[in-house]
């Protein structure tokens, strides 16, 4: 794979390799570590998960109280804003009752005899 | 495998893999110790599970550099987002080598690290695992999770770069 041109750079990779395998940590240093830090990482995930559920809640709470106090403020009693002008009764006609009900022949209706 | 068996198995290659980590990271000491014991936790847990399509040693790098480029990923998030160190722990890899490995001196290996730094990441990767790893480059290429082609034109450039850039380095 390497060619003979390439001896120099073999050469060169050959003493990094050594230079680092000279500073390189123990396996069993390596793992203990590893494993160490393994016990650390669900109570940081835990503590995460924590901070990003109670960030949900707040924002749930938030959420509801303002369209609680959005739907308050769009409720509108018609009645009690009812207005009335003082002059209401210029428009009122004369016998406006008999315009609403159907007129009627006498208290009993017609008499099926006479038709 | 057995967990005892994997374990003996990384033991043996425990020297090759720190390096290879030191190149994922830019040979920053302590991100490539953060990223080899990831890697550790992930084999022996079993979350990475060899099995047996390619040689172990190729699965290990493969796991290795994975995981570097979530480390790198996580790191670039963090500094978007900062409730996420919340949720990704504290900070471990930014790609640049720390200030121990900065001042490292002039001597033949730190010329070969500034030339290697100068290449492009996959060049970087495809040399380090063939001269420095020992693998093929069709390995090396299963490593970096490029196609062979791909593999061998980044190792004929790069070597072609390095070596100019190593004629140009001051001795």
């Amino acid at each position: 794979m390497i060619e003979r041109d390439d001896q120099h750079l073999n050469k060169a990779f050959a003493a990094l390799r050594r230079k680092d395998a000279a500073a390189s940590p123990s396996f069993q240093a390596t793992v203990a570590a590893a494993r160490a830090r393994r016990a650390g990482v669900p109570r940081r995930r835990d503590l995460g998960l924590a901070a990003v559920v109670v960030v949900a809640v707040i924002a749930v709470v938030v959420a509801s109280t303002w369209r609680v106090q959005k739907n308050d403020r769009l409720v509108i009693d018609l009645a009690t804003v009812r207005w009335q002008a003082p002059t209401d009764f210029l428009l009122k006609l004369p016998g406006v009752e008999l315009l609403r009900s159907v007129p009627q022949l006498g208290p009993r209706g017609l008499d099926r005899r006479i038709l | 495998m057995s967990p005892a068996d994997l374990t003996a198995e990384l033991e043996q290659l425990h020297a090759a893999a720190f390096g290879w980590a030191l190149s994922c990271c830019g040979w920053d000491r302590s991100a490539a110790e953060d990223v080899l014991q990831a890697s550790y936790l992930k084999l022996l847990d079993g979350r990475a599970r060899f099995d047996g399509r390619s040689s172990l040693r190729t699965f290990v790098f493969g796991v290795i550099a994975r995981t570097a480029r979530e480390v790198r990923r996580r790191a670039a998030l963090r500094r978007w987002i900062p409730l996420a160190s919340l949720l990704l722990g504290p900070e471990a890899v930014d790609g640049r080598p720390d200030p121990a490995t900065a001042l490292v001196g002039a001597d033949e290996t730190a010329r070969l690290m500034r030339a290697l730094g100068r290449l492009s990441a996959r060049q970087r990767q495809v040399l380090h695992l063939v001269f420095y790893e020992d693998l093929t480059i069709a390995e090396a290429a299963a490593v970096a999770g490029v196609s062979l082609g791909t593999a061998r034109t980044h190792y004929e450039r790069g070597k072609a770069a390095l070596k100019k850039l190593l004629e140009e380095e001051p001795e």
